[in-house]
């Protein structure tokens, strides 16, 4: 095995998986404990697996890609408007019954917003913007958004199901 | 013993269980709960809510992809049950069963055969409306035992209501279903006395709000029936008394079918623009059609004057092939409140010509949907049966059921009650009300009947009322026959009205000599308004206000023995049962009975008995 193939492979294998190919681990001398087989013989899920998922819930509950996909320019925005209104409350709707979704910080927006100064804010939750000095560590600032944090998901297995087929063609039989 | 009361209210178009344990340990008081049915929402995926929408689809072989339908206890469901069902049977009605409870009371369909779905193309298994409610429970079964393994729905009290309208027969087959589910024995109660039972629930101060000689008028418009009760309240050695004096005809009509008229008329109304919908697109309809009569009749102050449709464009074309109409509150006013619900006065008579708009292939809508007309009806006929002037005067009113969420149908109908009581200078109807009203009207003939089942085992207060008609089995009249002429017909009165729970009457008046080995046949009547016809007593004539039902049948086999008696003389015997089934025994000198079967076949010319 090529060193160059080795490392790539092992690179994204932890990266999308979390654990290193079994031949590369046996060959640097990495044994794993007795693996349990949890579900038999099923295919891993990938990591696009979700975020297929979740276009086809919008799609199928507010039917969220065929308005992106649809060219809009030659509607008027009363047109638009129209249908807008239903797939904002379908789509709400949907994401609202798989995902809880809460702010970051749970402030008003515009106002102060006082931080822990001794050390620096957790920068996946917060990011500074502005007159940020050197050592990154702040008493607060002006809340710009409050962020938004999915606490907890939702989403059904995928069982056999398909996760590139975003929609069924539909045919009507008359 | 149980550790929970479950009430089931097996509805038309939603069901739903709530429960209540028999007792907590702190000594407060138990509270009443709505138990989240576990059911698939789309494929793959399953949901807790509050209701189980009745509706049953017939997945094909390949429908879906394998593991899709899996229930958490069940891998490979024969069934798609509730919400699943009812969105994909949008898509696909010819697999869908709905409305299975209209045809375990409806006359002119055996509810035994295979018939639902009625337009089910050629190759599809058909059910039984019998095996559809069967369905609906044993739905509720395994949810039960999935979310309470420690107390098996098999080992609870189980209640389940009925239309209080329900004839015999219907209530038997609803026994059946339950059985065939696999539950317990259960207790049968009316559903609008659930929902007043569901008011004592939330209201624990309600003997202040009552008095000996009120009448309550309950209306209970549910998803496909409406029903109307008159509970008077007396008095007995000091303690408030509960009777159930009066309930309304079978009247097939409900929310589902207001919601569809503004539904029809809002789709007439794109045609007329050169739109039209496909089955898909009208159910969507539907739904925004029922969202913008909540609105739109929510009785609010600042009520807006109009509604939009939107109807998305099919293909994925999204914008482009969208259609926008509007609804405004003229209109929605003027289809239900003076299409349903109209300002009638107090002598108002539903029409009996049928209305092209409600019909269904096979069920018997009712022929007027003027909701106000039948209860004016039902309202002379409780003041006629009980020799009370015209009309029986409610001195309050309480209304359940989900179409009433639009509060100016509620209002119209506080309205049209008080109109008839004022005008003979009375005080007006008070409405009885619930605190958390909204959510009530949906879920209270569930609560009602978990509360009852809790409170007929303590010293909590039952209504009282027995058995809602007067029975009669036909006599034919022994006169030799004239060609061309119909023999007239006796009637023999073997069930009192208000016969009770757990109590028997015997009927020695009349004999009936039954041939061993031969089906035996009588026809079969009852009456809402004649009460005071006693047990035992012939009646000259069928009169007008006796409704003839399904014959009645007993079958004797023959004798193990070979001792071969060919004629049995018995005598009659009626019994409600503890759990409120009525039943009609044969009884032998010898003290051998036979039960009669209340029959389900389709009403014909039968034979009956010579006496």
């Amino acid at each position: 095995m090529s060193r160059v193939s080795a490392a790539f492979r092992s690179f994204f294998s932890i990266l999308f998986s979390g654990v290193l190919p079994e031949d590369i681990a046996y060959q640097f001398g990495f044994t794993k404990a007795k693996a349990v087989p949890a579900t038999p013989a099923r295919e891993a899920p990938k990591a696009s697996d979700g975020a297929l998922q979740i276009l086809h819930v919008l799609q199928r509950d507010a039917r969220l890609v065929d308005f992106l996909m649809e060219d809009i320019n030659s509607y008027s925005d009363d047109q638009i408007g129209a249908a807008v209104r239903k797939l904002h409350a379908d789509c709400r709707a949907s994401l609202t019954r798989h995902l809880s979704l809460n702010p970051v910080i749970d402030g008003i927006e515009g106002t102060y917003q006082a931080l822990d100064g001794s050390k620096t804010p957790d920068a996946n939750r917060i990011k500074l913007i502005g007159n940020v000095p050197a050592n990154g560590k702040v008493p607060g600032g002006t809340l710009r958004h409050r962020g938004w944090i999915a606490s907890s998901v939702n989403l059904p297995s995928l069982g056999k199901q398909d996760p590139a087929i975003l929609a069924p063609a539909e045919l009507e039989i008359e | 013993m149980p550790e929970f009361v479950i009430g089931i209210d097996l509805g038309t178009t939603n069901s739903a269980l709530a429960y209540v344990p028999f007792s907590v340990s702190n000594g407060d008081r138990p509270e009443v709960k709505m138990f989240g049915v576990t059911q698939l929402v789309n494929p793959g995926e399953t949901a807790e809510l509050d209701l189980l929408p009745s509706a049953l689809y017939l997945p094909g072989e390949s429908e879906f992809v394998e593991g899709a339908l899996a229930l958490p206890w069940n891998e490979r469901p024969p069934y798609i049950t509730g919400q699943f069902a009812r969105k994909r049977g949008v898509e696909n009605a010819t697999r869908l069963v709905t409305s299975a409870k209209s045809w375990l009371s409806n006359q002119s369909a055996d509810p035994t055969q295979p018939i639902l779905p009625l337009t089910a193309p050629e190759g599809v298994k058909k059910i039984t409306p019998l095996e559809a409610s069967r369905e609906y429970l044993l739905h509720f079964r395994h949810a039960w035992n999935q979310a309470h393994p420690e107390a098996k729905f098999e080992h609870q009290s189980v209640l389940i209501t009925v239309p209080a309208s329900f004839d015999p027969a219907a209530r038997e087959l609803t026994q059946r279903a339950a059985k065939f589910a696999g539950y317990p024995e259960a207790i049968i109660l009316e559903e609008p006395q659930a929902a007043f039972y569901a008011w004592i629930e939330r209201n624990p101060n309600w003997r202040e709000q009552v008095k000996p000689g009120d009448l309550i008028l309950v209306v209970d418009i549910g998803g496909g029936t409406t029903d109307f009760s008159l509970i008077a309240v007396t008095e007995e050695s000091g303690e408030l008394r509960l009777d159930r004096v009066a309930v309304g005809e079978h009247l097939l009509l409900g929310g589902d079918n207001m919601d569809l008229a503004v539904a029809r008329y809002a789709e007439q109304q794109f045609a007329q623009k050169g739109t039209r919908l496909d089955a898909i697109q009208f159910n969507s309809l539907w739904q925004q059609c029922r969202a913008a009569k909540e609105v739109l009749l929510s009785g609010s102050s600042s009520l807006p004057e109009e509604h939009p449709l939107t109807i998305l464009g099919r293909g994925t074309g999204l914008i482009g092939g969208t259609i926008r109409g509007k609804i405004t509150r003229h209109e929605i006013s003027s289809l239900l409140l003076d299409g349903f619900f109209p300002r009638v006065n107090a002598d108002a008579a539903p029409e009996r010509q049928r209305r092209a708009a409600l019909m269904e292939v096979g069920l018997n809508y009712a022929a007027d949907p003027a909701v106000t007309k039948h209860l004016a009806q039902f309202l002379r006929n409780a003041a006629k049966s009980a020799g009370s002037g015209e009309l029986a005067r409610p001195s309050h009113l309480l209304l359940n059921g989900g179409v009433l969420q639009a509060a100016a149908i509620e209002q119209r109908l506080f309205e049209v009650v008080n109109s008839w009581i004022q005008e003979a200078g009375k005080i007006g109807v008070i409405e009885l009300q619930n605190e958390s009203k909204q959510a009530d009207l949906m879920h209270a003939v569930a609560r009602g009947a978990a509360y009852y089942g809790l409170a007929r085992t303590g010293s909590g207060v039952r209504i009282r009322g027995g058995v809602p008609r007067t029975y009669y089995v036909g006599i034919e009249s022994s006169l030799p026959a004239v060609p061309g002429l119909q023999l007239p017909m006796k009637a023999f009165t073997v069930v009192p009205f208000g016969l009770e729970e757990g109590s028997t009457i015997e009927l020695p008046q009349k004999k009936f000599a039954l041939v061993v080995g031969e089906p035996a046949e009588f026809r079969f009547f009852s009456s809402l308004s004649r009460k005071s016809d006693a047990p035992g007593v012939l009646l000259e004539e069928i009169s007008e206000d006796m409704d003839e039902l399904a014959p009645i049948e007993v079958f004797l086999p023959p004798q193990d023995n070979g001792a071969r008696e060919e004629v049995v003389p018995v005598t009659l015997e009626s019994n409600v049962t503890e759990t409120g089934m009525l039943e009609l025994w044969c009884v032998a000198a010898d003290g051998r009975r036979w039960k009669l079967e209340f029959s389900v076949r389709e009403r014909a010319d039968g034979v009956s008995v010579s006496s």
